[in-house]
């Protein structure tokens, strides 16, 4: 936290007069005095003209906004809106954070890391009704939560974690296999997602818990495709490809623990 | 509501005797103990070593209410940098001012609309051939002795709730600049030996303190003399750690710390910096 700028600050209060209620005040601009709303613009009519229909039915022409630059001609076409109801965004989650919060016994590396054990950490948030679908795994580390770490993360992570996020790139793969870890890319439907952030409202709703759903048309290919660890490829080929990677990287492959279930009430749904 | 922000209860590691400072830290590599008969001065160390802050910690001297020992200062004490030296952010400081200031406000004024206003029921005069204005009735607002609109309503209040973090942030904020402004005192404990008004005024003008000051302590319950000796005056008050808050510290021109009233503060105020729940606090709050 502190700084340069904190000495000077403090050192600059000793010489200036006592605090006191009487002389503290907002910052410049933060208070605003309330408005009565009236008049402003020209007041009347507000550009709907005096008397019939204009006035009275409201039959302005679509789009008109008395007066406003309309929002159909507000902004110019961007095509890579195109879609965007269906597009999903992640959180970032990143290496360096994840190296964080390990070391600061956040979360636990004998158990599988997925949503539930990143939520846990109380320190993400995810909204499925904003079409967030999960975590993305990213390969810069710069520190989302405190940017005290200034290094890059993918080279300083040294942990062994079974991972399970919705969104990986190449890197951060090879990132996390370096060190003997497993990575799988799985695909949350939003009411699998809701019921693993908040899991209390939806407990409190007395719903059986939801099977995960498959992925929609456009992200089948990101889940069964081998290289992107996708939980949907073929386990032998994902073998392949983490050879492929550790050659490409240059490291050597470990044989990683993969963790299983134990419980034999587990091992049979899983089978199932 | 009370005004004061109620931290959440942290167990204590530190325990001060008179001159004897334990630890109870995991490590407890700072423990220190100075034998009083030795003479020989009391550093009470920060135990937060790990800090990674830019700002160098901060010291203080560890003073007695008792006049009559050889010196008044008794040691040193070593002040988390992170409370007593963050940066001094006087909005916030404000903010809670006028948080604390509006939260206990309440609005008696009133005034009665048209309907309230005894009378009025029937149109004082038919609506045409009389020559006169239209009126329906004579307690409209724009009679004389009518309604009033859009007058103040009691009991009206302006309480709201500041954010968890301002609040925790405004304490801060006031403690560091006020002891950059050596307006912070730490003393060994309110022990005094005298239980008079007068003494205790003596002391505070021959130290240069006040005129007005607040005496904290770990507890509410405080010693004998010097809440006899405060009981008469106005501007002299005790609180304990629970109660202390940004309006009182601002009030009081001096704050006088009890050793572990400081640390108390410290552990409280940094569990709340680094709490894992932080995110959990930021929800806004219904009345």
């Amino acid at each position: 936290m502190a700084s340069r700028g904190t000495e000077k600050a403090l050192s600059l209060l000793s010489r200036l007069p006592r605090i006191e209620l009487q002389n503290l005040k907002p910052n410049p601009g933060a208070k605003k005095n309330r408005t009565r709303g009236r008049g402003i613009h020209g007041g009347k009519t507000h550009g709907a003209g005096s008397k019939g229909s204009g006035q009275r039915q409201n039959f302005m022409r679509l789009g008109y906004e008395t007066g406003n630059n309309p929002f159909y001609l507000r902004f110019p076409c961007q095509n890579y809106y195109k879609g965007h109801h269906l597009k999903v965004s992640y959180v970032p989650l990143c290496m360096g954070q994840l190296q964080k919060l390990i070391d600061t016994n956040r979360l636990r590396t004998d158990l599988p890391i997925d949503v539930t054990q990143l939520i846990n950490t109380g320190l993400f948030n995810i909204k499925p009704l904003e079409k967030e679908g999960g975590f993305m795994l990213q390969d810069d580390g710069m520190d989302h939560f405190r940017a005290t770490v200034n290094l890059e993360g993918m080279d300083h992570f040294r942990a062994t974690v079974n991972l399970e996020v919705q969104w990986a790139s190449e890197a951060t793969i090879a990132a996390v296999e370096r060190n003997g870890g497993v990575v799988t890319t799985a695909y949350y439907d939003p009411m699998a997602l809701e019921a693993a952030v908040n899991p209390i409202p939806f407990f409190k709703r007395g719903k059986a818990i939801p099977r995960r759903m498959l992925p929609p048309q456009h992200l089948i290919d990101y889940y069964t495709d081998p290289k992107n660890r996708g939980y949907l490829a073929d386990p032998k080929l994902v073998a392949n490809e983490r050879l492929k990677l550790a050659q490409k990287y240059g490291y050597p492959l470990a044989d990683s623990a993969i963790l299983k279930p134990t419980d034999a009430k587990l091992k049979e749904y899983y089978l199932a | 509501m009370s005004l004061t922000l109620r931290l959440a209860f942290y167990p204590r590691l530190h325990c001060v005797v008179r001159n004897v400072v334990t630890s109870c830290s995991k490590g407890a590599t700072d423990t220190v103990v100075v034998p009083k008969s030795s003479g020989a001065p009391l550093i009470i160390q920060d135990k937060w070593k790990d800090d990674k802050g830019a700002v160098e910690g901060r010291e203080a001297w560890v003073e007695t209410l008792d006049n009559s020992t050889n010196s008044t200062q008794l040691g040193l004490i070593h002040l988390n940098p992170r409370i007593f030296a963050s940066y001094p952010r006087l909005d916030i400081i404000h903010e809670n001012v006028v948080w604390q200031k509006k939260s206990r406000m309440v609005n008696y004024a009133h005034t009665k609309h048209r309907s309230e206003v005894r009378g009025g029921g029937k149109k004082p005069w038919p609506q045409k051939g009389s020559g006169r204005s239209r009126h329906g009735s004579i307690r409209s607002p724009l009679w004389k002795g009518g309604g009033i609109v859009h007058g103040p309503r009691a009991f009206t209040t302006q309480f709201y709730m500041l954010p968890y973090h301002k609040r925790v942030r405004g304490l801060i904020s006031t403690l560091s600049a006020k002891f950059a402004q050596d307006d912070i005192k730490i003393v060994e404990n309110l022990d005094m030996p005298s239980d008079e008004a007068g003494y205790l005024e003596q002391l505070c003008e021959d130290r240069y303190w006040g005129p007005s000051v607040l005496f904290v302590d770990e507890s509410d319950i405080m010693p004998r003399n010097i809440t006899l000796a405060t009981d008469t005056l106005g501007h002299m008050n005790l609180m304990p750690v629970y109660g202390l808050n940004v309006y009182s510290m601002l009030k009081h021109t001096t704050l006088v710390l009890t050793v572990g009233a400081t640390r108390l503060m410290e552990e409280k105020l940094l569990y709340n910096l680094d709490r894992p729940d932080g995110r959990s606090l930021v929800t806004r709050f219904r009345k």
